[in-house]
């Protein structure tokens, strides 16, 4: 076993961090605070992941035929969670190549992937995911969105909600029942939508975690030539489950957390008031909690890259308690600092702390997939 | 990164395991309801084959170390492991083991009635032989043997090992010590509840027994990944953040462990006691998950 980094990852690491020194502006943060799914960030994205592509650091660990530099796994995740601990410069875009990408180079036709996969590698694409709907939320197999073959064409109606992204993507990921019969998983199918297809209709939802994060979907008739399906009708589920398991760890929300609490100890000790015990303890319960997230973390991925899969659900967790005790760690000792917005990265993390837990597979969804991958206990009741 | 284990480490691995799955390991209620059983056969069987002695090969290292000293644990008999797989390596005379070690209150020290040998960690590492009668065995509510050492008998003489790297490798000794301790437990709990059932379905079939039990085998998995961390990079904050972790997966899971085993696991017919019971007693080493949180503040941000 040997948990140091290879000469090569370690320059790799260096190299993205040095791009991000070089890159970011100053006023980076203030744009960071709006969350990902912002106008400002996915603005900037617009701007910074063309810059990123140029220097072979947007899409590096896909293959070269689709302008990746077949990097490894390692190189792809330190990517990953330096672009985190930053404040995820790639706003929306992240998605695109973390998976939607690879999914279209796993099932796409090749009018498929020469329409997308440029774009995304050049990164000037926008998507957003329609999975979610009003009734199906953890229960995502109970949605209910149609799609009617009509020709050779199908026609779409129904609703999707909490969609990132939304209003500024140009084309979505969309989730949709298809045929008469078939319940639950069997009858679903992917379409690759335009955005300005008539019939669709965006609204925000105002939230907590920033204006234009979340959005209503409505589908109204709703016409999509077939070639826009992605794969065949019905292996809609199969698909997002290869989907899924590319993003299995999710966002390594821990390198951000653990960021986020060096410059809270830092801002502390500038007070000097980081001397009381209580204070440190928590602090170090927090640093430890990051490095818990970390290390499992590490281990699903240290198995991907030996081409084996390790249960993610474990990780996941420890990510969710890692970035509640950065967050708590915050707000209990620095409570001044989440008033009006001199500082935008507390703030920044404290809405990204909330979504943690929610976003992408509900904490309880984590914990039943452990108790019966890991601890091999019957289904629940 | 790699985080397999080396060829060398897979094969120990799987040999050790092949040793504990042996009956020798497994639980026996002892006469007169005793909290502990010493695994004599079992220690000898690991003895004869150099199993204590991974730490001294560079091709198994201490990584090989704490996997022996995690699947002790987690054996129904108690052998000692952790002094002599990790402490032993490090001193230049080969003492006899078992081994003891007084790190602090001589009167309790765990498996002072079967070791040889005792190590006292001070601003010094200092080892002495132990004759036979010298220790005076102790009652204890814990399952780990424990007796009392009185230092004026024994003629000690210095080790010369590095004592800070000494009390380091006591920690990870005892981290891994508890993580295996963690571990029997759990496995026990999760064959009584995959078993056992209640309302027309086993027990864990519950989410609410579910969620909690794997809420605590995240903890133990992060403590059990910290822990080999910390032995391959032999750095003392990641020693203190894997007995941290250890510890507060403890504190997380051993009253759950009790409750969903019901009645039954109070018993001393049943074995659970014997994981829970050792994992008690080391939740609290210095000064429990708090103790190295404080220490682990001032190795990463100074002293206050
Ligand atoms: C910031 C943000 C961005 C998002 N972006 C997108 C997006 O771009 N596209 C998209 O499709 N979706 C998106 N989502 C939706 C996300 O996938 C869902 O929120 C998630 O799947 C949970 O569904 P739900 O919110 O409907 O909660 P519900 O399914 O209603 O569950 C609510 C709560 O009930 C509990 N619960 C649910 N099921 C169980 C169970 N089986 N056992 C025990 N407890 C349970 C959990 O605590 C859960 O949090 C986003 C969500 C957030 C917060």
């Amino acid at each position: 076993m040997d948990f140091g980094w290879t000469a090569q990852d370690a320059t790799y690491r260096e190299r993205v961090r040095a791009f991000l020194e070089r890159e970011l502006p100053g006023d980076w943060r203030s744009i960071a605070r709006h969350g990902p799914g912002s106008r400002q960030q996915t603005d900037f994205s617009r701007v910074f992941c063309p810059k990123l592509a140029a220097e072979g650091l947007l899409v590096p660990h896909w293959p070269r035929e689709w302008g990746g530099g077949g990097g490894t796994v390692w190189e792809h995740f330190i990517l990953g969670e330096e672009m985190w601990a930053a404040g995820e410069p790639r706003g929306p875009q992240y998605m695109n190549v973390n998976w939607i990408g690879p999914v279209l180079m796993q099932f796409g036709t090749e009018a498929q992937k020469a329409r997308y996969l440029p774009p995304m590698a050049q990164g000037r694409a926008v998507w957003c995911q329609g999975f979610s709907e009003p009734g199906a939320g953890s229960d995502l197999a109970s949605l209910r969105t149609r799609a009617v073959r009509d020709g050779d064409s199908y026609v779409i109606n129904g609703q999707k909600i909490w969609t990132s992204y939304a209003a500024l993507a140009e084309t979505c990921f969309l989730l949709a029942r298809v045929g008469t019969e078939g319940v639950g998983k069997t009858a679903i199918a992917i379409f690759l939508v335009p955005m300005d297809t008539p019939g669709i209709e965006v609204r925000a939802i105002p939230s907590l975690i920033g204006h234009g994060d979340i959005h209503e979907v409505f589908l109204t008739d709703v016409r999509v030539p077939s070639s826009a399906r992605l794969g065949d009708e019905g292996q809609g589920w199969t698909i997002i489950s290869a989907a899924l398991a590319q993003e299995r760890v999710g966002i390594p929300r821990y390198a951000l957390a653990q960021q986020v609490l060096d410059e809270m100890v830092a801002l502390l000790t500038e007070r000097g008031a980081f001397g009381d015990p209580v204070t440190r303890l928590r602090a170090a319960e927090a640093a430890l909690a990051c490095e818990a997230a970390r290390m499992l973390v590490y281990a699903v991925i240290d198995a991907r890259a030996r081409g084996l899969t390790a249960e993610a659900a474990t990780a996941r967790l420890a990510v969710i308690a890692a970035d509640h005790a950065v967050n708590d760690f915050g707000m209990d000792f620095l409570p001044d600092c989440y008033h009006g917005d001199r500082h935008p990265a507390f703030l920044a993390h404290h809405e990204r702390a909330i979504v943690t837990g929610i976003a992408a597979g509900a904490a309880e969804i984590q914990l039943n997939l452990v108790a019966q991958r890991r601890l091999s206990l019957p289904k629940g009741a | 990164m790699r985080l397999a284990h080396t060829e060398d480490q897979a094969l120990f691995v799987a040999a050790l395991d092949a040793i504990l799955a042996d009956s020798v390991s497994g639980f026996r209620a002892v006469p007169g309801w005793g909290r502990w059983e010493y695994g004599t056969a079992l220690d000898a069987m690991l003895d004869q084959n150099g199993f204590f002695e991974a730490a001294r090969e560079p091709t198994l290292g201490a990584v090989a170390a704490v996997e022996l000293v995690m699947r002790l644990a987690a054996r129904p008999v108690a052998v000692e492991g952790a002094a002599s797989a990790l402490l032993r390596p490090l001193l230049g005379v080969d003492l006899p083991r078992p081994l003891a070690v007084i790190d602090g209150n001589p009167g309790v020290v765990r498996f002072a009635p079967q070791a040889r040998a005792v190590l006292w960690l001070g601003e010094t590492l200092r080892a002495a032989r132990l004759p036979e009668g010298a220790a005076i065995p102790g009652e204890t509510i814990f399952a780990w043997p424990v007796g009392a050492i009185d230092p004026a008998r024994l003629d000690w003489h210095e080790t010369g090992a590095d004592a800070v790297r000494a009390r380091t490798l006591w920690q990870l000794g005892q981290a891994a010590e508890l993580v295996g301790s963690l571990t029997g437990g759990l496995e026990t709990v999760l064959a009584h509840v995959r078993d056992r059932q209640q309302f027309g379905r086993p027990l864990g079939a519950f989410q609410g027994v579910q969620h909690r039990l794997a809420a605590g085998a995240v903890q133990m998995d992060a403590a059990r990944w910290l822990v080999l961390k910390a032995a391959a990079t032999g750095a003392a904050t990641d020693t203190l953040l894997a007995l941290g972790q250890a510890q507060r997966a403890a504190g997380q899971m051993l009253y759950d462990l009790h409750q969903f085993m019901g009645a039954m696991g109070l018993t001393l017919e049943h074995p659970l006691h014997r994981f829970t019971y050792r994992a008690k007693m080391l939740r609290s080493v210095g000064g429990g998950a708090a103790g190295q949180m404080r220490a682990f503040a001032d190795h990463r941000w100074g002293m206050a």
